[in-house]
């Protein structure tokens, strides 16, 4: 049996970090051609027809010549994943500029570059379809996270805007936005007790975030990786310019008053 | 492998347009579905497809249904009705008639069903593009389709973790609803084709296009997703409404 992205090439930035490795192991499993492009190596040995290529995205002389090297190569890209981005903990009194503009340069001008530059052989493609990266901190605020939570809204906007332009091309543009996913992110936020744990020690910091969610859980990698798959594939070929909340209903309820 | 093997759904309003595309794609996933009309049993729906002559208005009609069908896996709310008429037009009856299938029906069948749901059962709730903006001459509709919105959340916070509610927003698709729209223009060949340069996607959608969303929903793929809308409308409302060169 085939799988649901059979045939189709993708590009994955972060593709060597939590999510961003869960969506490359799961695009080879659906018959994908992956690259995994990160400024890191991958941790695990790459599973079937997934190559990782160093890139910073933020470089836009590397990102041009990853994508001409790309062109060579193949044909065309049917699936751009910008998936890569990092994290300031920090109000924006404490964030400094170069913070501020490497957040921005990473999260959003990376998402900007890799689709302007990947545009051209997204055009040859079938079913072409970019996913960026937003976040639930786009719609409402983290304590601690200013300049993230700004980038995001700013990828949200971007989304909307790519997928206006260049739908008639026949490119879908849509931003899935998690909430909390378990990741090497995630622990860094609990140990920089961004979240104003109030003197909880970790475990407990962490059992009553899970006790928020409606799910009462974390997300895990796979989740977002499941959800990505179906935007990337022909299933979701009426879908674009939108943004796709996967939080296990954290964002759909009003703040836990404690009454 | 099939998607929703060992599952068992209810898809109201399966009859045709989206319902039926959901109703088709289930069975072709594997699930076990019933559906439900306020008519007698179509024709044309898939032998496998179990029909219930159910008006999800009617309390007693959908308690009914639920005692027959016990216990259920996947729910889908899709029976939906649109009366296309401002504030200052509606009557009492239209109110009855949009209130009473969009939004009473949908709390109806919840309430329902919840008591008969397994854990990691899934609530789909067919909302609307127009629960979050206004269709012209379509108010009751629009207001019914928030309804949904509201509804869904409150279902993922009161029900979680058991069980997952979400919603489903599509635009524009092709079924007899949306020709209905069309057919209230002075001139609706001018205004279908003005309509298509509006979506970034060139095109409508289809039944399929909404029921390929509804089996994710449906699956264990989801299980991370509640209390949401997921919106599949080729791009129409990420752009704003004012396109210069349309009328």
């Amino acid at each position: 049996m085939s799988g649901r992205i059979e045939g189709k090439t993708a590009l994955v930035t972060g593709g060597a970090g939590g999510i961003g490795w869960a969506i490359c192991k799961r695009f080879s499993a659906e018959g994908a051609n992956v690259i995994c492009a990160d400024i890191t190596a991958p941790g695990d040995f790459p599973p079937k027809n997934v190559e990782h290529r160093s890139l910073d995205i933020a470089d836009e002389d590397a990102v041009r010549s990853a994508f001409a090297r790309l062109g060579a190569e193949w044909d065309s890209l049917d699936i751009l994943v910008n998936a890569a981005g990092i994290e300031i903990e920090k109000t924006i009194e404490d964030t400094t500029l170069d913070e501020w503009n490497r957040s921005f340069a990473v999260n959003v001008t990376g998402t900007f570059l890799c689709s302007k530059f990947a545009l051209p052989m997204l055009r040859k493609g079938n079913g072409s379809s970019i996913i960026n990266f937003g976040s639930y901190d786009g719609f409402i605020a983290d304590p601690g996270l200013a300049a993230y939570c700004a980038t995001k809204g700013a990828v949200h906007a971007l989304t909307r805007a790519m997928a206006c332009d260049h739908g008639p091309e026949g490119i879908r543009v849509n931003a899935i936005c998690p909430g909390y996913v378990d990741t090497p992110m995630l622990q860094s936020f609990f140990e920089g007790d961004g979240s104003g744990g109030g003197g909880k020690s970790l475990d407990d910091l962490q059992q009553a975030v899970r006790d928020v969610h409606p799910m009462r859980t974390y997300g895990t990698p796979d989740d977002v990786a499941n959800l990505v798959l179906w935007l990337a594939s022909d299933e979701a070929r009426y879908a674009s310019g939108q943004l796709w909340v996967l939080d296990g209903g954290l964002s759909a309820q009003v703040q836990q008053m404690k009454l | 492998m099939m998607r929703l093997a060992g599952k068992t759904a209810l898809v109201t309003g399966g009859r045709q347009g989206i319902g039926r595309g959901i109703v088709d794609a289930f069975i072709f996933e594997g699930a076990t579905v019933s559906t439900c009309g306020r008519d007698p049993r179509p024709d044309d729906l898939p032998e496998t497809c179990n029909w219930h002559q159910t008006d999800v208005a009617k309390p007693a009609d959908v308690e009914l249904l639920a005692s027959a069908m016990g216990a259920c896996d996947v729910v889908v709310n899709n029976a939906g009705v649109q009366v296309e008429k401002t504030v200052a037009g509606s009557s009492d009856e239209d109110w009855d008639l949009v209130m009473g299938v969009n939004a009473r029906g949908v709390f109806n069948v919840c309430r329902a069903f919840l008591p008969r749901m397994s854990a990691g059962g899934s609530i789909i709730n067919i909302g609307s593009i127009s629960g979050n903006v206004a269709d012209p001459s379509m108010a009751l509709y629009n207001a019914s389709k928030a309804f949904v919105h509201g509804l869904t959340r409150s279902i993922a916070v009161d029900h979680g973790p058991a069980i997952r509610c979400n919603a489903i927003c599509p635009g524009w698709i092709e079924t007899g609803m949306l020709d209905a729209g069309f057919d209230l223009a002075d001139d609706p060949v001018k205004a279908k084709t003005e309509a298509l340069l509006r979506h970034p996607a060139r095109r409508f959608g289809k039944p399929e296009d909404i029921a390929s969303i509804a089996v994710w929903l449906a699956s264990d793929e989801s299980s991370f997703a509640t209390g949401q809308f997921f919106t599949v409308d080729g791009g129409l409302t990420a752009a704003s409404p004012l396109q210069p060169g349309l009328s």
